[in-house]
C-alpha cells in the first residue's frame, strides 16, 4: 500500500474512532470497547504464536496477573497521581511484572516445541490462577476493587473505549514494527524451521524469549486496564480459559501470523457473537463453535489467507494470459 | 601446504549404547573440496551435527580456524563461518526463495554488507534467480537442494558442510550441483561434501575421508581411497568404479 494513502486512512480511522461513541450509544460503545480489547489481545498473542509459531494456550495468565498486579499495586502503594493518570504506574507495573514472569519461565518452557509448549502454557495459566485464588493474600477468591478514575463527566464506557482504542493502535504499531524488523525475520525463521534458523546464524533462543516477554508484557498491560474497566474482579473474572481460546480463534479466523488478521478475525467473530447472535443467547455458543469449525475447514489460512490466495491466483492467471 | 580450517581429534559421539562416531580425527585443508563417504548409517550426518553443534561431543575436540568449538552454540558457529546444507532439505516453506536466502544474509556472518546484493549473488551462483519470488513450498527436489546451498552461502561462510546435495537428483541435476559446488569453492569457500555417488565424489574432491560404523577407515586422495582394501570391504567387497579421468 502507498505510504501517504495508509497515513490518510489511519487519520480517517482515528477521527471515526474519536466521534463514534456519540453516535452509537452506550451498548455499542461497550461492544466496540470489547472489540478493541480483544483485537489488541489477539495481536499480542500473534507476536508470539503467529510470528514465531509458539502457540500459547494459557495467555490469560497474563491478563489475570496484570489485573491483580495493578489492584495490589494500588492497595499496597496507593494511587500515585490523580484522575486517569493514577492508572499509569499500576498498569506499567503490571506489564513489567508479566514481562519478568515470562522471562523467568521462558528458559524452561520455550525449550518445549509445538503442542508441548501450548499445553505447558495451559498448565501455567491453571496453576497461577489457582494460586491467586487460594493464597489468601491475593484475595482472588473474594475479589479486589480497582476504581476507574474516568475524567470528570465522561461515562466510563466512553473512557475505556478510548483507552482500549489507543492500546489497540499501540499494539498494532508494535506488531508492524516487529514484523518488519530483523527481530521479525528471526521469528518467522523460527516458526518455519527452528533448526535451520539456528544453522543460518539466528540466535533462536534469544528471539523466542524476546517475543514471549513482549507478548506477555502487552497482555499484562491490557489485563490491568481490563481490571480497571470492570472495577471489581475475582480470579475467575480474569483467569479465563475463554480469553486464552479467543486470542487463538480470532487469529486463526483472520489469518494467523499476518499483521491485520487478528483484527479482522476479532471483528468478524465479535460481530457474529455480539451483534448477530445476541438475540439467541441460549444457542449462541453452539453456533459460534460450529462457525469456527466451518471457517477452519473452509479457509485454513484464515480470511486474509483466503483473500491473498484469491488475488495471487488472479495475478497468476493474468501473467499466463500476458505471456 | 594449505592451512587447516577445521580439525577434529579423537571425536566421539555415543547415543544410548550406540557409538555413532568412534575416535575420529580429521584435518580439512582450507580452499579444498573435501569428501566424506561411508555406507548408510556410518555416521556422516552425525559428524556434521557435531561440527555444527546440533549434538554435543561425548569426547574429543573440534577446532575451527584454531578455536575450539566446545560450548559454542550453533548460531554462533554459523556466524564464525560454518554453514551447512541439510541432507533432508529444510526450506522455510511459507517464505519465498528470496526470503529464505535473506534469512541467511541477515543473520550470518556479522558484517556491514548489502543483504540484497548477497542474496542476488547466492541466487546467481546456484542458478535459481528465475524462481526467486516463488514460495519454497512445492519446489522440486533439485531446486530445494540448490536453495539449501544458496541459503547456506548467503551467510558468507568460510566452510560449507554439504550433506548429500546430489541425493535424489537426476544426472543432469547432479552435474549442475557439482558445477555449483565448484563455483562455491571458487568463491574461496572450503567445501566438505558427503556424497554417495562415487563418480561425483571422486571427480570433484581433492581428498576424501572414509568412515564406517563411526570409525575412520581411510583418508587420502580419491585414487588412494578407492584402491584401499578397507574401503572396498566396507562397501561389501563390491569393486569400486575407477575415478573418472
Ligand atoms: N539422534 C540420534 N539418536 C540415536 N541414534 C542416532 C541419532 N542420530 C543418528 N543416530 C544413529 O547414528 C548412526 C549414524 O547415523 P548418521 O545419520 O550419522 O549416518 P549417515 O552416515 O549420515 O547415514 P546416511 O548415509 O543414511 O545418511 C546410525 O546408526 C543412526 O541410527
Ligand atoms: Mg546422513
Amino acid at each position: 500500500m502507498n505510504r501517504s494513502l495508509a497515513l490518510l486512512l489511519g487519520l480517517a480511522a482515528i477521527v471515526v474512532i474519536a466521534v463514534l461513541p456519540v453516535w452509537i450509544g452506550p451498548f455499542y460503545t461497550r461492544v466496540a470497547q470489547l472489540f478493541f480489547f480483544s483485537a489488541a489481545l489477539a495481536i499480542a498473542w500473534n507476536i508470539l504464536g503467529g510470528f514465531s509459531g509458539y502457540w500459547s494456550f494459557g495467555h490469560t495468565v497474563f491478563i489475570g496477573m496484570g489485573a491483580f498486579a495493578a489492584a495490589h499495586f494500588v492497595t499496597q502503594i496507593g494511587p500515585i497521581g490523580s484522575g486517569p493518570f493514577s492508572m499509569v504506574l499500576p498498569i506499567l507495573f503490571a506489564g513489567l511484572l508479566c514481562g519478568l514472569f515470562a522471562l523467568v519461565i521462558a528458559y524452561p518452557i520455550l525449550r518445549l516445541r509445538g503442542i508441548y509448549f501450548a499445553i505447558a502454557m495451559l498448565g501455567v495459566g491453571q496453576v497461577i490462577g489457582e494460586l491467586v485464588n487460594n493464597i489468601r493474600w491475593f484475595q482472588g477468591g473474594v475479589g479486589v476493587f480497582l476504581a476507574a478514575p474516568a475524567p470528570g463527566g465522561m461515562p466510563p464506557e466512553d473512557f475505556f473505549y478510548y483507552i482500549f482504542a489507543a492500546l489497540l493502535v499501540a499494539c498494532l504499531i508494535i506488531s508492524v514494527v516487529v514484523r518488519n524488523s530483523r527481530f521479525g525475520y528471526a521469528l518467522l525463521a523460527v516458526r518455519e524451521d527452528e533448526d535451520t534458523a539456528m544453522m543460518l546464524g539466528v540466535a533462536t533462543e534469544r528471539y523466542k524469549i524476546l517475543a514471549f516477554v513482549l507478548s506477555a508484557t502487552l497482555v499484562g498491560i491490557l489485563g490491568a486496564v481490563y481490571g480497571y474497566s470492570v472495577g471489581y474482579f475475582t480470579t475467575y473474572t480474569v483467569f479465563r480459559l475463554d480469553f486464552s481460546l479467543n486470542m487463538i480463534v480470532f487469529c486463526l479466523i483472520g489469518g494467523i501470523g499476518t499483521l491485520f488478521g487478528p483484527v479482522i478475525g476479532t471483528a468478524v467473530m465479535l460481530f457474529l457473537t455480539q451483534v448477530l447472535l445476541s438475540r439467541f443467547l441460549d444457542i449462541h455458543l453452539l453456533i459460534t463453535g460450529a462457525l469456527v469449525v466451518a471457517i477452519i475447514l473452509l479457509v485454513p489460512g484464515g480470511i486474509l489467507g483466503a483473500l491473498k490466495q484469491k488475488f495471487a491466483g488472479r495475478a497468476a492467471v493474468r501473467k499466463s494470459v500476458e505471456a | 601446504m594449505n592451512e587447516i580450517i577445521l580439525s577434529g581429534r579423537g571425536v566421539v559421539k555415543h547415543f544410548a549404547g550406540l557409538t555413532a562416531t568412534d575416535n575420529v580425527d580429521f584435518d580439512i585443508p582450507a580452499g579444498s573440496i573435501y569428501g566424506l563417504i561411508g555406507p548408510n548409517g556410518a555416521g556422516k550426518s552425525t559428524l556434521f551435527n557435531l561440527i555444527t553443534g546440533y549434538y554435543d561431543l561425548t569426547g574429543g575436540e573440534i577446532r575451527f580456524k584454531g578455536t575450539s568449538l566446545a560450548g559454542i552454540p550453533t548460531y554462533r558457529r554459523n556466524q564464525m563461518g560454518i554453514a551447512r546444507a541439510f541432507q533432508i532439505s529444510k526450506p522455510f516453506p511459507a517464505l519465498t526463495v528470496r526470503e529464505n536466502i535473506r534469512v541467511g544474509a541477515i543473520f550470518g556472518r556479522p558484517e556491514k554488507v548489502d543483504h540484497e546484493k548477497v542474496v542476488d549473488e547466492a541466487l546467481a551462483i546456484t542458478g535459481i534467480a528465475d524462481i526467486a519470488d516463488r514460495t519454497a513450498e512445492g519446489l522440486t527436489v533439485g531446486t530445494l537442494r540448490k536453495l539449501e546451498i544458496a541459503r547456506a552461502i548467503a551467510t558468507r561462510p568460510s566452510l560449507l558442510l554439504a550433506d548429500e546435495p546430489c541425493a535424489g537428483l537426476n544426472p543432469t541435476e547432479t552435474q549442475e550441483m557439482v558445477n555449483c559446488l565448484r563455483n562455491v569453492r571458487g568463491k574461496g569457500i572450503t567445501v566438505w561434501l558427503v556424497e554417495h555417488d562415487m563418480k561425483a565424489v571422486t571427480s570433484i574432491c581433492d581428498r576424501i575421508l572414509v568412515i564406517d560404523a563411526g570409525r575412520k577407515i581411510a583418508e587420502g586422495t580419491p585414487a588412494e581411497v578407492v584402491s584401499n582394501p578397507n574401503v572396498i570391504t566396507a562397501y561389501l567387497g563390491a569393486p569400486i568404479e575407477e575415478p573418472a579421468a
